[in-house]
């Protein structure tokens, strides 16, 4: 398990920072197919159970170098989250292989570790010590949180009473400053009102330097276009397609049967 | 190329590299009394009286065993009224332990699902949880115990190693419960009956020495017996533990702990996909 006092900024560009090889990973999830009292009570004890499994990743190989942002597309199901998952070593994979160099960080969901009945700035510690950080590295960058938030004095407020975009504003501000050498981003800029989504997506550049490689996960084509240097298509678990952004969403965008206009106004 | 920070393979039942998740586990201390700190808040969150109910809980449960003991008993034992007072807030720390344990990873769903870190961080939390629940109630205790006009002696100072004991014991149980709850949910439904039941078993209601010979034999089954019994006799009585209550309640909380930890860190890889 590595955090983030592994941090370390001697990456050059072009080496390797995550070497997936021959990734598989299979659920079984377990369903009653009639979930009554009945049922269970006559499938107690035969040890029948009823089962799906479920192929997330299938056969996917790939590397990342550093200096890349890699994006990430396919449409729902296709295996994007659990090839994330995977990666920041949270799901073990079933099958295959996948080596780290370098310390990550993982933004798969704004607001992990937040408690709503404490405040803004007593959150800004939670969130910040659940990705890793050290109390002193927050103490050192809370001004620069509380300012990119644009939250005002509402941070010293219980985050019940924040709107659903306060909320997002203030969990994407802590993740935000995390510095990690590998980024894995999961369609977490679609947060907050468009001024504030351009915002992320300035920050998103910044963080994009030769020594880091992102990883970016979205549905927003353009936002991907406009972000990576690579694509990769998953497809059903698979990787189908991966080369510039431009050809592979072409690809995609065919594939899927939606024409340019479909992508330009998705939220960033 | 330069060596790989993390490998991440096939789940297969065993220990994790201890050494980084150690290292990991010491880096994120902060975030576990954060998080404990959080919680504390959480449950008294919109009550009039806040934290403040964690003196009014033992000042009220001690207020209702004295209706119990002086005015229906109608008996002035203040040996039985402390006793009754300082082992009940002792048992509490044991079951706060493991009815905050049973769902620190099935709760935490979010933060597994989305972030890699050590998962003990989670029933290491609800223990803190516990502890600091039960801070409060050893003030309350020796206050009854002032009052109450008990004696006092150096060999008190066996209550630091019996609670270092508790604790153990209640990290064990915490981190023993929350694992078997990812594949055994009923255990959940089934706590309060085990708590209520360990409730009565144990020198609470009652001093060890007044149960039967008969009965007590079955006592060695009991993994808290020995240590509320050992509690009981340094903080009421002021007298020194028995060498073998103290040896059974050790042992107990080694062995429940190591267990629990090597089934919890063998098996944690696996609870993102089990939740």
């Amino acid at each position: 398990m590595i955090s983030l006092s592994d941090f370390n900024h001697d990456h050059s560009r072009g080496s390797i920072a995550v070497s997936v090889q021959d990734l598989g990973l299979t659920y079984t999830t377990s369903i009653d197919k009639k979930p009554t009292l009945k049922a269970r009570l006559k499938s107690l004890g035969r040890g029948k159970k009823h089962t799906r499994t479920v192929q997330a990743l299938n056969g996917v190989s790939l590397d990342v170098h550093y200096g890349t942002v890699l994006g990430i597309i396919g449409s729902n199901g296709a295996g994007k989250s659990s090839l994330m998952r995977v990666i920041s070593g949270i799901v073990p994979p079933t099958q295959g292989r996948v080596e780290v160099y370098g310390s990550v960080s993982t933004l798969l969901a704004l607001g992990v570790g937040f408690n709503p009945s404490m405040t803004g700035r007593e959150n800004v510690y939670l969130g910040g010590l659940a990705a890793g950080m050290s109390r002193a590295e927050i103490d050192e960058k809370f001004e620069a949180i509380a300012a990119f938030s644009e939250l005002g004095e509402s941070i010293d407020a219980p985050m019940r009473t924040y709107s659903s975009g306060m909320y997002a504003r203030l969990a994407f501000s802590v993740a935000a400053v995390v510095e990690p050498d590998i980024l894995i981003v999961d369609e977490a800029l679609s947060t907050g009102d468009a001024k504030f989504k351009e915002k992320s997506l300035n920050r998103m550049k910044e963080l994009r330097t030769a020594d880091r490689a992102l990883i970016l996960v979205s549905h927003a084509l353009a936002t991907i276009e406009d972000l990576c240097n690579e694509v990769i298509w998953l497809n059903k678990g698979q990787l189908m397609a991966r080369g510039k952004p431009a050809d592979v969403i072409a690809e995609y965008q065919k594939f899927m049967n939606v024409g340019k206009s479909a992508s330009s106004d998705e939220d960033v | 190329m330069s060596q790989p920070q993390a490998i991440y393979a096939p789940f297969k039942a065993g220990l994790p590299p201890m050494k980084s998740y150690l290292r990991s586990l010491w880096h994120r201390r902060a975030f576990i009394s954060e998080f404990a700190r959080s919680e504390l808040r959480e449950q008294n969150y919109g009550s009039v009286f806040g934290q403040l109910w964690l003196v009014l809980n033992p000042l009220l449960l001690s207020g209702v065993y004295f209706l119990l003991i002086y005015v229906i008993g109608g008996t002035s034992d203040a040996t039985r009224f402390g006793h009754l007072t300082a082992t009940l807030f002792l048992f509490y720390l044991i079951a706060n332990s493991l009815t905050g344990g049973v769902k620190a990873i099935t709760s935490g769903q979010r933060l597994i699902l989305n972030t890699s870190f050590p998962r003990i961080m989670l029933p290491l939390s609800a223990v803190v949880v516990a502890i600091f629940r039960f801070l409060p109630t050893l003030a309350v205790a020796l206050a009854i115990h002032a009052i109450l006009g008990l004696p006092y002696s150096w060999q008190m100072l066996w209550a630091i190693p019996i609670l270092a004991i508790a604790i153990l014991m209640g990290l064990g149980m915490a981190i023993l419960i929350s694992c078997i709850n990812v594949y055994f949910r009923d255990i959940s439904s089934m706590l309060p009956y085990l708590t209520r039941s360990l409730l009565y078993l144990s020198p609470i209601l009652y001093e060890a020495q007044k149960i039967s010979s008969t009965i007590k034999q079955y006592e060695i089954v009991n993994p808290i017996f020995y240590l509320l019994d050992s509690w009981s006799r340094v903080i009421v009585h002021a007298e020194a533990p028995s060498g073998k209550g103290i040896l059974h309640a050790l042992i107990y909380a080694l062995v429940i702990f190591i267990v629990g930890t090597y089934f919890f860190l063998s098996r944690e890889r696996d609870f993102a996909v089990r939740l």
